[in-house]
């Protein structure tokens, strides 16, 4: 079995010891969700669409994007606390790929919270509230492949974020303002349908609309197959150019350590 | 197999010193001589401010990942297993980053396991290990698979007697394999023990690099000999020792091995004398520092 492969299963079956754990953390989404969903049903105050976005298209996008949050939760301490315990030493010194290693051990968790929390959150989302099936067959292929790409963009991000520990003891405002800037520009927590114009053209300048409101709009059908694509290729694009950023970051931080020591 | 020409970095000034292929290298030296950074720049961890490291032929910064196979580290304080893991998980994930076959990995482990002990804590989580038996996982993952080069910076702290004599025996056995072993340690008893040959790193300058017997030589050149003798007692005002006192029938004499051997010292005793009992006591490593030689 390849290493990689085994840092997967290993972060894997790693989180299913942790079973009260897990159970919370799924409970917390559900609630997290339907806290949410009462709020703008309260706000809708019994209309079925609002500025022509309907509570459907409303909910379909909590479930999504909360049910992708759940699944793409890279985590933001990897890097830091191997600086931290100076196991970042070993881990240089071995014939694997840190990045590989860090990509491989998201992977196994994402598989992890897909099929054991993704899932659960959605069966329970679909049978109490009314959110959309897919648009067609298209769309939810396009979904997935949207949905990976959306996770390429917030990985990309937070292994850019993770490099900076080279330099900074810790990293926890930096982390705090990028959720917040996820939370508040992917969509998840306000519909970008519900942003004015301007704010929201500044919206899809960032890669944040690329995260979960990209593949929302394609499972919704709200984009033509030329839209899709194109946001699909900006997806890739975001993905790459700040994957690039943070290996510049890793590149510099290596080449720091061995001049400076741990 | 390890390379260093006029290195300089952090206390290491102008350090030249060759680590011969196939065999045990120690390296001593008092706190803060420059031994962990010695082995940090040898593994590629470091870079040096001045001077040229080579190790395996290659620049160990920029080959490290290459050659992370044949290279084994092991640092006081750098952790090899993950705290999160069991012991015998952490050592399943090093069999499939180094490769191992399952067949070697387990023959392997099941040597480490009994050598080292670490069987009755292998299902046990690495950060509710106590000092004394991480140390033995810790070792077990830098031994598990064959590199050609180790490097194990004070892998004794922590260790009873019986770990740090399976360790030994380990060590020579590597090295009867032609494996490169550097090894740093404050046991001078124990690193003279598994080591032909020793680097000695005063101030960050290495001062001398030879066998046990030569160290002793160029350091610690005074032996003490102990005569039991019969019969009259000797003139020994032209012998040429430095100290001698007489205690009963037992003469003790100290001299200077660089000056006088044994040979000649006995010689002329039994010129005068008869001897029934001779004893050489040739000082330990670990004069070096309690001597303030180093």
């Amino acid at each position: 079995m390849s290493a990689y492969l085994a840092y997967g299963k290993k972060t894997f079956l790693g989180r299913s010891a942790y079973r009260f754990d897990h159970l919370m953390s799924i409970l917390s989404t559900l609630l997290q969700f339907f806290i949410f969903y009462e709020i703008y049903r309260t706000l809708y105050g019994g209309a079925q669409q609002v500025d022509g976005i309907t509570l459907k298209a409303v909910t379909t996008n909590f479930v999504l994007s909360l049910g992708l949050g759940s699944v793409f939760s890279p985590d933001d301490y990897f890097l830091p606390n191997r600086i931290a315990d100076g196991s970042i030493s070993t881990e240089l010194l071995r014939p694997v790929s840190f990045r590989g290693r860090m990509i491989a051990e998201n992977a196994g968790n994402a598989l992890f919270c897909l099929i054991f929390k993704f899932i659960p959150v959605l069966t329970v989302a679909m049978l109490t509230t009314g959110m959309s099936a897919p648009a067609g067959a298209w769309e939810l292929i396009m979904f997935v492949i949207s949905a990976l790409l959306g996770f390429g963009v917030l990985f990309s991000i937070s292994f850019t974020v993770q490099m900076t520990s080279f330099w900074l003891i810790n990293i926890w405002s930096i982390t705090t303002i990028k959720n917040v800037f996820i939370n508040v520009l992917s969509g998840s927590m306000i519909p970008l349908w519900f942003m004015p114009d301007k704010i929201r053209s500044a919206v899809d300048l960032t890669p944040f609309a690329s995260i979960y409101f990209t593949p929302v709009q394609i499972y919704l059908g709200q984009l033509s197959a030329k839209d899709t694509a194109v946001k699909c290729m900006i997806q890739l694009i975001w993905t790459l150019g700040i994957y690039a950023v943070g290996n510049i970051l890793w590149k510099k931080g290596q080449r720091r350590l061995a001049v400076q020591g741990g | 197999m390890v390379n260093f020409e006029e290195v300089s970095k952090r206390v290491l000034s102008d350090v030249t010193l060759n680590i011969p292929a196939g065999e045990a290298v120690g390296l001593i030296g008092a706190s803060g001589a420059g031994k962990t950074t010695f082995i940090k720049l040898a593994c590629g961890l470091l870079a040096p401010e001045r001077g040229r490291v080579w190790t395996l032929g290659k620049d160990p910064v920029r080959y490290r990942k290459k050659y992370g196979r044949d290279i084994s580290v092991f640092i006081t304080g750098i952790p090899l297993l993950e705290g999160e893991d069991t012991v015998s998980q952490g050592l399943d994930m090093i069999r499939a980053v180094y490769r191992m076959d399952a067949e070697g990995y387990r023959r392997s482990y099941d040597e480490l396991s009994q050598r080292l002990g670490f069987g009755a804590f292998a299902e046990k989580r690495v950060r509710d290990l106590s000092l004394g038996q991480r140390m033995r996982a810790e070792l077990a993952a830098a031994l598990i698979y064959e590199p050609r080069l180790i490097m194990l910076d004070e892998p004794d702290v922590g260790l009873d007697e019986n770990a740090k004599s399976a360790l030994s025996e380990m060590i020579r056995e590597r090295v009867q394999r032609g494996v490169t072993v550097l090894v740093t340690s404050h046991d001078m008893a124990w690193i003279s023990r598994v080591c032909g040959r020793i680097a000695v790193l005063d101030k960050g300058r290495a001062v001398s690099c030879g066998s046990v017997e030569s160290l002793q030589s160029r350091f610690m050149p005074v032996n003490t000999m102990t005569v039991k003798i019969s019969g009259r007692i000797p003139d020994l005002d032209d012998l040429p020792v430095r100290k001698f006192s007489l205690e009963g029938d037992v003469l003790s004499l100290e001299y200077d091995s660089n000056h006088v051997t044994a040979a000649e010292i006995a010689a002329l005793l039994l010129k005068q004398t008869e001897i029934r009992e001779m004893n050489i006591k040739k000082p330990g490593l670990e004069q070096l520092q309690s001597g303030g030689k180093i």
